[in-house]
Protein backbone atom coordinates (compact mmCIF):
# COMPACT_ATOMS: atom_id res chain seq x y z
CA UNK A 1 0.00 0.00 0.00
CA UNK A 2 2.63 2.30 0.94
CA UNK A 3 6.57 1.59 -0.04
CA UNK A 4 9.43 4.38 0.76
CA UNK A 5 12.67 3.41 -0.78
CA UNK A 6 15.98 5.64 0.20
CA UNK A 7 13.61 8.59 0.74
CA UNK A 8 15.39 11.57 1.92
CA UNK A 9 13.54 15.13 2.97
CA UNK A 10 15.02 18.59 3.32
CA UNK A 11 13.70 22.15 3.43
CA UNK A 12 15.55 24.38 0.87
CA UNK A 13 19.14 24.55 1.82
CA UNK A 14 19.07 22.87 5.55
CA UNK A 15 19.71 20.17 6.86
CA UNK A 16 17.90 16.67 6.07
CA UNK A 17 15.23 16.13 8.43
CA UNK A 18 14.81 12.30 7.07
CA UNK A 19 17.49 10.40 5.79
CA UNK A 20 17.04 7.17 3.86
CA UNK A 21 13.72 6.03 4.75
CA UNK A 22 13.23 2.51 3.14
CA UNK A 23 10.02 0.62 5.18
CA UNK A 24 6.92 -0.94 3.10
CA UNK A 25 3.19 -0.56 4.89
CA UNK A 26 0.80 -3.46 4.41
CA UNK A 27 -3.01 -2.43 3.75
CA UNK A 28 -4.78 -2.76 6.38
CA UNK A 29 -1.90 -2.10 9.44
CA UNK A 30 -1.96 0.05 11.98
CA UNK A 31 1.65 1.82 13.04
CA UNK A 32 2.46 3.79 15.90
CA UNK A 33 4.97 6.89 14.45
CA UNK A 34 7.05 8.14 17.47
CA UNK A 35 10.09 9.82 18.41
CA UNK A 36 10.67 13.22 20.35
CA UNK A 37 9.85 16.51 18.97
CA UNK A 38 11.36 18.08 15.75
CA UNK A 39 12.43 14.50 14.65
CA UNK A 40 9.94 14.72 11.69
CA UNK A 41 7.22 13.30 12.43
CA UNK A 42 5.02 16.02 10.72
CA UNK A 43 7.19 15.89 7.88
CA UNK A 44 6.89 11.89 7.35
CA UNK A 45 3.12 12.38 6.87
CA UNK A 46 3.09 15.03 4.98
CA UNK A 47 5.06 13.07 2.25
CA UNK A 48 2.21 10.46 2.81
CA UNK A 49 -0.46 12.83 2.20
CA UNK A 50 1.57 14.21 -0.75
CA UNK A 51 1.72 17.48 0.55
CA UNK A 52 5.69 17.47 0.16
CA UNK A 53 8.15 15.72 -2.64
CA UNK A 54 10.61 13.87 -1.04
CA UNK A 55 14.37 15.26 -1.93
CA UNK A 56 15.41 12.26 -2.96
CA UNK A 57 14.51 8.41 -3.14
CA UNK A 58 11.02 6.98 -4.46
CA UNK A 59 7.47 6.61 -2.50
CA UNK A 60 5.02 4.88 -3.84
CA UNK A 61 1.20 4.39 -2.68
CA UNK A 62 -1.43 2.41 -4.02
CA UNK A 63 1.30 0.84 -6.48
CA UNK A 64 2.12 4.02 -8.05
CA UNK A 65 4.92 6.03 -8.02
CA UNK A 66 4.00 9.03 -6.79
CA UNK A 67 6.51 11.29 -8.62
CA UNK A 68 4.78 10.78 -11.55
CA UNK A 69 1.21 11.63 -10.68
CA UNK A 70 -0.74 14.19 -12.51
CA UNK A 71 -2.95 16.59 -10.72
CA UNK A 72 -6.02 14.64 -11.12
CA UNK A 73 -4.62 11.55 -10.18
CA UNK A 74 -3.19 13.14 -6.65
CA UNK A 75 -6.83 14.40 -6.18
CA UNK A 76 -7.93 11.20 -7.12
CA UNK A 77 -5.41 9.76 -4.41
CA UNK A 78 -6.26 12.10 -1.39
CA UNK A 79 -9.46 11.54 -1.29
CA UNK A 80 -8.42 7.73 -0.14
CA UNK A 81 -6.37 9.72 2.78
CA UNK A 82 -7.84 11.17 5.88
CA UNK A 83 -5.81 13.56 7.79
CA UNK A 84 -5.80 14.55 11.44
CA UNK A 85 -3.55 17.87 11.38
CA UNK A 86 -1.30 18.50 14.39
CA UNK A 87 -2.85 21.98 15.03
CA UNK A 88 -6.77 20.93 13.76
CA UNK A 89 -6.51 22.90 10.57
CA UNK A 90 -10.71 23.48 10.92
CA UNK A 91 -12.21 26.31 9.12
CA UNK A 92 -13.41 28.68 11.48
CA UNK A 93 -16.20 30.48 9.84
CA UNK A 94 -17.57 26.86 9.43
CA UNK A 95 -19.31 25.37 11.90
CA UNK A 96 -18.27 21.96 13.50
CA UNK A 97 -20.77 19.96 12.18
CA UNK A 98 -20.28 22.06 8.38
CA UNK A 99 -16.06 21.78 9.13
CA UNK A 100 -17.16 17.60 9.54
CA UNK A 101 -19.11 17.35 6.16
CA UNK A 102 -16.59 19.17 4.17
CA UNK A 103 -14.98 15.92 2.66
CA UNK A 104 -18.57 15.44 1.15
CA UNK A 105 -19.23 18.52 -0.19
CA UNK A 106 -15.81 18.73 -2.05
CA UNK A 107 -16.91 15.51 -3.88
CA UNK A 108 -19.82 17.43 -4.93
CA UNK A 109 -22.25 15.62 -2.70
CA UNK A 110 -25.73 17.15 -1.80
CA UNK A 111 -26.48 17.50 2.34
CA UNK A 112 -29.11 14.97 2.46
CA UNK A 113 -27.04 12.52 1.20
CA UNK A 114 -24.43 12.61 4.16
CA UNK A 115 -26.39 14.47 7.01
CA UNK A 116 -27.39 11.54 9.16
CA UNK A 117 -23.96 10.16 8.82
CA UNK A 118 -22.26 13.00 10.04
CA UNK A 119 -24.11 13.73 13.28
CA UNK A 120 -24.35 9.97 13.67
CA UNK A 121 -20.11 10.40 13.48
CA UNK A 122 -20.50 13.56 15.72
CA UNK A 123 -22.84 11.74 18.86
CA UNK A 124 -20.06 9.22 19.19
CA UNK A 125 -17.28 11.79 19.48
CA UNK A 126 -19.17 13.13 21.95
CA UNK A 127 -19.52 16.75 20.19
CA UNK A 128 -23.94 15.78 19.12
CA UNK A 129 -24.48 19.04 20.99
CA UNK A 130 -22.07 21.45 19.70
CA UNK A 131 -22.75 20.68 15.96
CA UNK A 132 -23.73 24.58 15.25
CA UNK A 133 -20.58 25.72 17.45
CA UNK A 134 -17.94 27.68 15.68
CA UNK A 135 -13.95 26.62 16.03
CA UNK A 136 -13.63 29.77 18.48
CA UNK A 137 -15.63 28.69 20.65
CA UNK A 138 -14.77 24.91 21.16
CA UNK A 139 -12.10 23.76 23.65
CA UNK A 140 -8.97 22.17 22.15
CA UNK A 141 -10.13 18.84 22.73
CA UNK A 142 -13.39 19.59 21.30
CA UNK A 143 -11.37 20.54 18.01
CA UNK A 144 -9.60 17.57 18.14
CA UNK A 145 -12.73 15.42 17.72
CA UNK A 146 -13.95 17.39 14.90
CA UNK A 147 -10.68 17.03 13.52
CA UNK A 148 -10.61 13.48 13.77
CA UNK A 149 -14.44 13.44 12.31
CA UNK A 150 -13.65 14.85 9.10
CA UNK A 151 -10.88 12.75 8.81
CA UNK A 152 -12.32 9.62 9.19
CA UNK A 153 -16.20 10.84 7.55
CA UNK A 154 -15.64 10.01 4.00
CA UNK A 155 -13.89 6.36 5.46
CA UNK A 156 -10.60 6.65 3.61
CA UNK A 157 -7.99 3.60 3.19
CA UNK A 158 -5.50 5.07 4.93
CA UNK A 159 -6.05 7.26 8.12
CA UNK A 160 -2.52 9.60 8.96
CA UNK A 161 -3.30 11.06 11.98
CA UNK A 162 -1.12 13.69 14.04
CA UNK A 163 -1.07 13.36 17.71
CA UNK A 164 -4.48 13.06 17.28
CA UNK A 165 -4.99 12.56 21.31
CA UNK A 166 -2.70 15.59 22.31
CA UNK A 167 -5.49 17.52 23.79
CA UNK A 168 -7.81 15.05 25.44
CA UNK A 169 -7.66 13.31 29.05
CA UNK A 170 -6.57 9.54 29.25
CA UNK A 171 -10.21 8.09 29.31
CA UNK A 172 -11.42 9.95 26.05
CA UNK A 173 -8.07 9.40 24.63
CA UNK A 174 -8.40 5.75 24.89
CA UNK A 175 -12.14 5.71 23.40
CA UNK A 176 -10.74 8.16 20.45
CA UNK A 177 -8.15 4.87 19.86
CA UNK A 178 -11.10 2.63 20.23
CA UNK A 179 -12.44 4.65 16.88
CA UNK A 180 -9.25 4.23 15.00
CA UNK A 181 -9.30 0.34 15.78
CA UNK A 182 -12.52 0.34 15.05
CA UNK A 183 -11.69 1.68 11.39
CA UNK A 184 -8.78 -0.39 11.34
CA UNK A 185 -10.88 -3.25 11.58
CA UNK A 186 -12.98 -2.21 8.48
CA UNK A 187 -10.02 -1.91 6.14
CA UNK A 188 -8.09 1.44 7.10
CA UNK A 189 -4.58 1.36 7.07
CA UNK A 190 -3.68 3.90 10.45
CA UNK A 191 -0.43 5.63 10.75
CA UNK A 192 -0.61 7.42 14.08
CA UNK A 193 1.60 9.91 15.36
CA UNK A 194 1.79 10.56 18.98
CA UNK A 195 4.36 10.36 22.28
CA UNK A 196 2.10 9.56 25.01
CA UNK A 197 3.53 6.59 26.59
CA UNK A 198 0.81 5.34 28.31
CA UNK A 199 -1.25 5.05 24.96
CA UNK A 200 1.47 3.57 23.60
CA UNK A 201 1.83 0.75 26.07
CA UNK A 202 -1.65 -0.07 26.30
CA UNK A 203 -2.12 -0.44 22.62
CA UNK A 204 0.43 -3.18 20.78
CA UNK A 205 0.67 -1.94 17.23
CA UNK A 206 4.01 -1.94 15.66
CA UNK A 207 6.42 1.47 16.33
CA UNK A 208 7.92 3.33 14.00
CA UNK A 209 10.69 5.35 16.00
CA UNK A 210 12.04 8.55 14.30
CA UNK A 211 15.72 10.19 15.64
CA UNK A 212 17.89 11.87 14.40
CA UNK A 213 16.07 11.20 10.76
CA UNK A 214 15.96 7.48 10.81
CA UNK A 215 13.64 5.28 11.08
CA UNK A 216 13.52 2.23 12.67
CA UNK A 217 9.87 0.06 12.89
CA UNK A 218 9.88 -2.48 16.32
CA UNK A 219 7.43 -5.00 15.48
CA UNK B 1 -32.32 13.11 10.19
CA UNK B 2 -34.35 15.67 12.69
CA UNK B 3 -36.49 18.04 11.26
CA UNK B 4 -35.50 20.68 13.58
CA UNK B 5 -31.89 20.43 12.94
CA UNK B 6 -32.56 20.90 9.17
CA UNK B 7 -34.34 24.28 10.02
CA UNK B 8 -31.15 25.40 11.75
CA UNK B 9 -29.54 24.96 8.55
CA UNK B 10 -31.65 26.24 6.24
CA UNK B 11 -28.14 26.28 4.24
CA UNK B 12 -24.76 25.76 4.34
CA UNK B 13 -22.29 28.41 5.05
CA UNK B 14 -20.23 28.81 2.00
CA UNK B 15 -16.54 27.78 1.88
CA UNK B 16 -15.33 30.94 1.25
CA UNK B 17 -16.67 33.53 3.92
CA UNK B 18 -17.84 36.34 2.80
CA UNK B 19 -16.09 39.35 4.64
CA UNK B 20 -12.51 37.79 3.59
CA UNK B 21 -13.39 38.66 -0.14
CA UNK B 22 -12.34 42.73 -0.58
CA UNK B 23 -15.66 43.12 -0.93
CA UNK B 24 -16.74 46.38 -0.72
CA UNK B 25 -13.72 48.70 -2.37
CA UNK B 26 -13.67 46.36 -5.48
CA UNK B 27 -17.21 46.29 -5.47
CA UNK B 28 -16.82 50.80 -5.14
CA UNK B 29 -13.72 49.81 -7.79
CA UNK B 30 -16.15 48.14 -9.90
CA UNK B 31 -18.74 50.83 -9.94
CA UNK B 32 -16.81 53.67 -10.68
CA UNK B 33 -15.46 51.61 -13.58
CA UNK B 34 -18.79 51.12 -15.05
CA UNK B 35 -19.97 54.31 -14.59
CA UNK B 36 -16.97 55.80 -16.43
CA UNK B 37 -17.49 52.88 -19.40
CA UNK B 38 -21.39 54.41 -19.38
CA UNK B 39 -20.74 57.60 -19.71
CA UNK B 40 -18.04 57.96 -22.02
CA UNK B 41 -20.05 55.05 -24.01
CA UNK B 42 -23.03 57.69 -23.59
CA UNK B 43 -21.16 60.36 -24.70
CA UNK B 44 -20.15 58.46 -27.81
CA UNK B 45 -23.41 57.86 -28.86
CA UNK B 46 -24.75 61.12 -28.46
CA UNK B 47 -22.06 62.71 -30.88
CA UNK B 48 -22.20 59.92 -32.93
CA UNK B 49 -26.20 60.61 -32.85
CA UNK B 50 -26.00 64.33 -33.80
CA UNK B 51 -23.36 64.24 -36.26
CA UNK B 52 -25.39 61.97 -37.92
CA UNK B 53 -28.45 63.92 -37.68
CA UNK B 54 -27.09 67.11 -38.46
CA UNK B 55 -25.18 65.53 -41.45
CA UNK B 56 -28.58 64.24 -42.98
CA UNK B 57 -30.62 67.84 -42.35
CA UNK B 58 -27.80 69.55 -44.30
CA UNK B 59 -27.52 66.91 -46.79
CA UNK B 60 -31.68 67.47 -47.84
CA UNK B 61 -30.37 70.73 -48.29
CA UNK B 62 -28.19 73.01 -51.16
CA UNK B 63 -28.23 76.51 -51.46
CA UNK B 64 -27.22 78.39 -54.57
CA UNK B 65 -25.72 81.36 -54.42
CA UNK B 66 -25.88 84.10 -57.10
CA UNK B 67 -23.38 87.25 -56.70
CA UNK B 68 -24.58 90.59 -58.02
CA UNK B 69 -22.71 91.50 -61.17
CA UNK B 70 -23.08 94.77 -63.24
CA UNK B 71 -25.67 94.79 -66.13
CA UNK B 72 -27.36 91.64 -64.45
CA UNK B 73 -30.67 91.86 -63.54
CA UNK B 74 -30.32 89.92 -60.06
CA UNK B 75 -34.29 89.28 -59.31
CA UNK B 76 -34.43 87.49 -63.11
CA UNK B 77 -31.39 85.20 -62.21
CA UNK B 78 -32.96 84.30 -58.72
CA UNK B 79 -36.30 83.41 -61.00
CA UNK B 80 -34.25 81.23 -63.35
CA UNK B 81 -32.43 79.27 -60.86
CA UNK B 82 -35.38 78.39 -59.02
CA UNK B 83 -37.51 77.70 -62.30
CA UNK B 84 -34.59 75.58 -62.95
CA UNK B 85 -33.47 73.83 -59.96
CA UNK B 86 -37.27 72.67 -59.50
CA UNK B 87 -36.88 71.13 -63.25
CA UNK B 88 -33.86 68.73 -61.45
CA UNK B 89 -35.54 65.30 -60.64
CA UNK B 90 -34.79 64.72 -57.00
CA UNK B 91 -35.70 68.19 -55.78
CA UNK B 92 -38.81 68.98 -54.15
CA UNK B 93 -38.53 72.62 -53.94
CA UNK B 94 -36.69 76.51 -54.43
CA UNK B 95 -37.05 79.42 -52.54
CA UNK B 96 -35.81 82.74 -52.99
CA UNK B 97 -34.58 84.13 -49.84
CA UNK B 98 -35.92 87.34 -49.09
CA UNK B 99 -33.05 90.40 -48.25
CA UNK B 100 -34.52 90.48 -44.91
CA UNK B 101 -33.75 86.83 -44.21
CA UNK B 102 -29.87 86.97 -45.64
CA UNK B 103 -29.76 90.26 -43.35
CA UNK B 104 -31.25 88.25 -40.67
CA UNK B 105 -28.28 85.14 -41.61
CA UNK B 106 -25.68 87.22 -41.10
CA UNK B 107 -27.28 89.77 -37.94
CA UNK B 108 -25.05 87.36 -35.55
CA UNK B 109 -21.88 87.94 -37.17
CA UNK B 110 -22.17 91.73 -38.87
CA UNK B 111 -24.62 92.98 -35.37
CA UNK B 112 -28.26 94.40 -35.71
CA UNK B 113 -29.69 96.99 -36.60
CA UNK B 114 -26.96 97.26 -40.05
CA UNK B 115 -28.63 98.51 -43.06
CA UNK B 116 -27.08 96.45 -45.55
CA UNK B 117 -28.81 97.68 -48.59
CA UNK B 118 -26.15 100.09 -49.97
CA UNK B 119 -23.47 96.35 -49.31
CA UNK B 120 -23.97 94.08 -52.05
CA UNK B 121 -24.32 90.64 -50.83
CA UNK B 122 -24.77 87.83 -52.44
CA UNK B 123 -28.46 86.55 -53.02
CA UNK B 124 -29.24 82.72 -51.87
CA UNK B 125 -31.78 80.41 -53.16
CA UNK B 126 -32.63 77.57 -50.96
CA UNK B 127 -32.77 73.97 -52.51
CA UNK B 128 -34.61 71.18 -50.76
CA UNK B 129 -34.24 67.68 -51.93
CA UNK B 130 -36.92 65.23 -51.48
CA UNK B 131 -34.01 62.29 -51.97
CA UNK B 132 -30.66 63.37 -51.33
CA UNK B 133 -29.78 60.51 -52.69
CA UNK B 134 -31.83 60.21 -56.27
CA UNK B 135 -31.13 63.81 -56.81
CA UNK B 136 -28.88 64.64 -59.53
CA UNK B 137 -26.58 67.08 -58.19
CA UNK B 138 -24.37 67.42 -61.18
CA UNK B 139 -27.76 68.11 -63.42
CA UNK B 140 -28.08 71.21 -61.05
CA UNK B 141 -24.20 72.27 -60.96
CA UNK B 142 -24.50 72.65 -64.75
CA UNK B 143 -27.81 74.09 -65.50
CA UNK B 144 -26.61 76.55 -63.01
CA UNK B 145 -23.37 77.50 -64.29
CA UNK B 146 -24.96 78.85 -66.92
CA UNK B 147 -26.66 81.70 -65.12
CA UNK B 148 -24.00 84.54 -64.53
CA UNK B 149 -22.19 84.65 -60.91
CA UNK B 150 -24.20 81.56 -59.42
CA UNK B 151 -22.36 79.25 -57.65
CA UNK B 152 -23.48 75.58 -56.04
CA UNK B 153 -22.99 75.12 -52.06
CA UNK B 154 -23.56 71.76 -51.33
CA UNK B 155 -22.28 71.58 -47.87
CA UNK B 156 -20.07 68.60 -49.14
CA UNK B 157 -16.48 69.46 -47.49
CA UNK B 158 -18.60 70.91 -44.45
CA UNK B 159 -20.19 67.31 -43.93
CA UNK B 160 -17.13 65.28 -44.60
CA UNK B 161 -15.44 67.25 -42.05
CA UNK B 162 -18.29 66.76 -39.70
CA UNK B 163 -18.07 63.08 -40.24
CA UNK B 164 -14.21 62.88 -39.73
CA UNK B 165 -14.53 65.02 -36.71
CA UNK B 166 -17.61 62.13 -35.33
CA UNK B 167 -15.25 59.35 -36.29
CA UNK B 168 -12.28 60.80 -34.42
CA UNK B 169 -14.84 61.09 -31.38
CA UNK B 170 -15.75 57.55 -31.77
CA UNK B 171 -12.51 56.09 -32.00
CA UNK B 172 -11.01 57.90 -29.06
CA UNK B 173 -14.37 57.15 -27.22
CA UNK B 174 -14.03 53.66 -27.93
CA UNK B 175 -10.03 53.29 -27.36
CA UNK B 176 -11.17 55.13 -24.11
CA UNK B 177 -13.59 52.21 -23.05
CA UNK B 178 -11.33 49.84 -23.97
CA UNK B 179 -8.49 51.17 -21.69
CA UNK B 180 -11.04 51.37 -18.92
CA UNK B 181 -11.94 47.56 -19.18
CA UNK B 182 -8.24 47.30 -19.00
CA UNK B 183 -7.62 48.83 -15.87
CA UNK B 184 -10.49 47.43 -14.91
CA UNK B 185 -9.37 43.70 -15.17
CA UNK B 186 -5.85 44.95 -13.74
CA UNK B 187 -7.80 45.46 -10.58
CA UNK B 188 -9.90 42.71 -10.59
CA UNK B 189 -6.61 40.28 -10.96
CA UNK B 190 -4.84 42.43 -7.77
CA UNK B 191 -7.63 42.16 -5.77
CA UNK B 192 -8.46 38.52 -6.55
CA UNK B 193 -4.88 37.43 -5.97
CA UNK B 194 -4.86 39.43 -2.60
CA UNK B 195 -8.43 37.60 -1.88
CA UNK B 196 -6.74 33.92 -2.99
CA UNK B 197 -3.69 34.91 -0.55
CA UNK B 198 -5.67 35.70 2.76
CA UNK B 199 -7.48 32.75 2.31
CA UNK B 200 -4.28 30.58 1.63
CA UNK B 201 -5.43 28.19 4.68
CA UNK B 202 -8.54 27.42 2.84
CA UNK B 203 -7.61 27.01 -0.20
CA UNK B 204 -4.61 23.92 1.74
CA UNK B 205 -7.24 22.87 3.83
CA UNK B 206 -9.67 22.14 1.08
CA UNK B 207 -6.61 20.27 -1.22
CA UNK B 208 -5.44 18.28 1.76
CA UNK B 209 -9.14 17.13 1.89
CA UNK B 210 -9.30 16.17 -1.88
CA UNK B 211 -10.69 19.09 -3.52
CA UNK B 212 -10.30 20.11 -6.80
CA UNK B 213 -8.99 23.22 -8.65
CA UNK B 214 -12.58 23.52 -10.25
CA UNK B 215 -14.01 22.99 -6.92
CA UNK B 216 -12.36 25.52 -5.01
CA UNK B 217 -12.35 27.93 -7.84
CA UNK B 218 -16.42 27.46 -8.52
CA UNK B 219 -16.39 28.96 -4.24
CA UNK B 220 -14.53 31.94 -5.31
CA UNK B 221 -15.67 32.72 -8.25
CA UNK B 222 -19.38 33.15 -7.69
CA UNK B 223 -18.40 35.80 -5.24
CA UNK B 224 -16.42 37.88 -7.65
CA UNK B 225 -19.20 37.33 -10.11
CA UNK B 226 -22.06 38.65 -7.80
CA UNK B 227 -19.87 41.63 -6.98
CA UNK B 228 -19.42 42.13 -10.60
CA UNK B 229 -22.98 42.49 -10.90
CA UNK B 230 -23.76 44.56 -7.93
CA UNK B 231 -20.76 47.38 -8.46
CA UNK B 232 -21.89 47.15 -12.72
CA UNK B 233 -25.48 47.75 -11.67
CA UNK B 234 -24.62 50.62 -9.27
CA UNK B 235 -22.29 52.05 -11.89
CA UNK B 236 -24.69 51.91 -14.54
CA UNK B 237 -27.60 53.59 -12.53
CA UNK B 238 -25.20 55.78 -12.12
CA UNK B 239 -24.96 56.97 -15.18
CA UNK B 240 -28.74 56.56 -16.45
CA UNK B 241 -29.24 59.28 -13.26
CA UNK B 242 -26.23 60.90 -14.42
CA UNK B 243 -27.86 61.69 -18.16
CA UNK B 244 -31.20 62.41 -16.90
CA UNK B 245 -30.09 64.90 -14.22
CA UNK B 246 -27.84 66.59 -17.29
CA UNK B 247 -30.39 66.60 -19.87
CA UNK B 248 -32.88 68.04 -17.52
CA UNK B 249 -30.12 70.80 -16.19
CA UNK B 250 -29.45 71.18 -19.85
CA UNK B 251 -32.69 72.30 -20.66
CA UNK B 252 -33.35 74.29 -17.48
CA UNK B 253 -30.06 76.57 -16.85
CA UNK B 254 -29.89 77.07 -20.17
CA UNK B 255 -31.98 79.76 -21.94
CA UNK B 256 -34.52 78.63 -24.01
CA UNK B 257 -33.49 79.76 -27.47
CA UNK B 258 -30.00 78.32 -27.38
CA UNK B 259 -31.25 75.30 -25.78
CA UNK B 260 -33.29 74.88 -28.95
CA UNK B 261 -29.89 75.23 -30.42
CA UNK B 262 -28.08 72.93 -28.17
CA UNK B 263 -31.50 70.55 -28.77
CA UNK B 264 -30.33 70.70 -32.08
CA UNK B 265 -26.37 70.27 -31.28
CA UNK B 266 -26.75 67.69 -28.80
CA UNK B 267 -30.09 65.27 -29.97
CA UNK B 268 -32.10 66.42 -27.30
CA UNK B 269 -29.55 65.57 -24.80
CA UNK B 270 -31.20 61.80 -24.53
CA UNK B 271 -30.05 58.79 -25.01
CA UNK B 272 -33.23 57.01 -25.86
CA UNK B 273 -33.87 52.82 -26.02
CA UNK B 274 -30.43 51.95 -27.57
CA UNK B 275 -28.50 54.27 -25.91
CA UNK B 276 -30.00 52.60 -22.42
CA UNK B 277 -29.52 49.25 -24.24
CA UNK B 278 -25.86 50.27 -24.35
CA UNK B 279 -25.80 51.17 -21.01
CA UNK B 280 -26.89 47.75 -19.73
CA UNK B 281 -24.61 45.73 -22.40
CA UNK B 282 -21.76 47.80 -20.48
CA UNK B 283 -22.88 46.83 -16.80
CA UNK B 284 -22.91 42.83 -18.43
CA UNK B 285 -19.50 43.23 -20.19
CA UNK B 286 -17.92 44.28 -16.85
CA UNK B 287 -20.03 41.62 -14.85
CA UNK B 288 -18.83 39.14 -17.30
CA UNK B 289 -15.00 40.62 -17.36
CA UNK B 290 -14.95 40.64 -13.83
CA UNK B 291 -16.22 36.88 -13.58
CA UNK B 292 -13.91 35.72 -16.05
CA UNK B 293 -10.78 37.29 -15.17
CA UNK B 294 -11.35 36.65 -11.26
CA UNK B 295 -11.92 32.77 -12.89
CA UNK B 296 -8.45 32.59 -14.44
CA UNK B 297 -7.06 34.44 -12.00
CA UNK B 298 -7.75 31.83 -9.35
CA UNK B 299 -7.32 29.32 -11.17
CA UNK B 300 -3.79 30.25 -12.28
CA UNK B 301 -2.65 30.37 -8.26
CA UNK B 302 -4.16 27.17 -7.90
CA UNK B 303 -2.18 26.22 -10.73
CA UNK B 304 1.04 27.67 -8.91
CA UNK B 305 0.39 26.48 -5.78
CA UNK B 306 -0.04 22.87 -6.17
N1 LIG C 1 8.16 24.18 6.63
C1 LIG C 1 9.35 23.96 7.21
N2 LIG C 1 10.43 24.64 6.81
C2 LIG C 1 11.64 24.45 7.36
N3 LIG C 1 11.86 23.60 8.36
C3 LIG C 1 10.83 22.86 8.82
C4 LIG C 1 9.52 23.03 8.27
N4 LIG C 1 8.68 22.20 8.93
C5 LIG C 1 9.44 21.55 9.82
N5 LIG C 1 10.72 21.93 9.78
C6 LIG C 1 11.82 21.40 10.59
O1 LIG C 1 11.87 20.01 10.39
C7 LIG C 1 12.13 19.36 11.61
C8 LIG C 1 11.09 18.31 11.85
O2 LIG C 1 9.85 18.96 12.06
P1 LIG C 1 8.50 18.15 12.25
O3 LIG C 1 7.42 19.12 12.39
O4 LIG C 1 8.38 17.14 11.16
O5 LIG C 1 8.78 17.42 13.64
P2 LIG C 1 7.77 16.60 14.55
O6 LIG C 1 8.40 15.29 14.81
O7 LIG C 1 6.42 16.59 13.98
O8 LIG C 1 7.79 17.45 15.89
P3 LIG C 1 6.63 17.59 16.98
O9 LIG C 1 6.61 16.32 17.79
O10 LIG C 1 7.07 18.74 17.83
O11 LIG C 1 5.37 17.85 16.28
C9 LIG C 1 12.19 20.42 12.68
O12 LIG C 1 13.54 20.67 12.96
C10 LIG C 1 11.57 21.61 12.06
O13 LIG C 1 12.21 22.77 12.51
MG1 LIG D 1 4.62 17.35 14.49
Amino acid sequence: MIAFENVGLRYGHGPEILKDLTFAISPGSFHFLTGPSGSGKTSLLRLLLLSLKPTRGSVSMFGEDVSALDRDRLLQMRRHIGIVFQEFRLLDHLTTFENVALPFRVRGQAEPSYRSNVEELLDWVGLGDRMDAHPAVLSGGEKQRAAIARAVIAKPDILLADEPTGNVDPELSERLLHLFEQLNRMGTTIILATHEVNLLDKFDYPRMLLNDGELTIHE
Amino acid sequence: MSEGLKLRFPRPNPIVPAHSVAGRTLMLLIGIMTFLSCVTFGGVLLVQKSAMGWSADVGRELTIQIRPLDGEVIESNLRLAVSLSEAVPGVASARVLTIAESEALLEPWLGAGLDLSDLTIPRLVVVQLSDPNAADIARLETDISAIPGASLETHAAWRMQLNTMAGTIVISGILVLGLILVATALAIVFATRGTMSTNREIVDVLHFIGASNRFIAGEFQGRFLLLGLKGGLAGGLAAVIFFIFAGTAMSTVVPQQSSAQLGVLFGQFALGISGLLGIVGVVLVIAGLTAITSRLTVRRFLTQIS
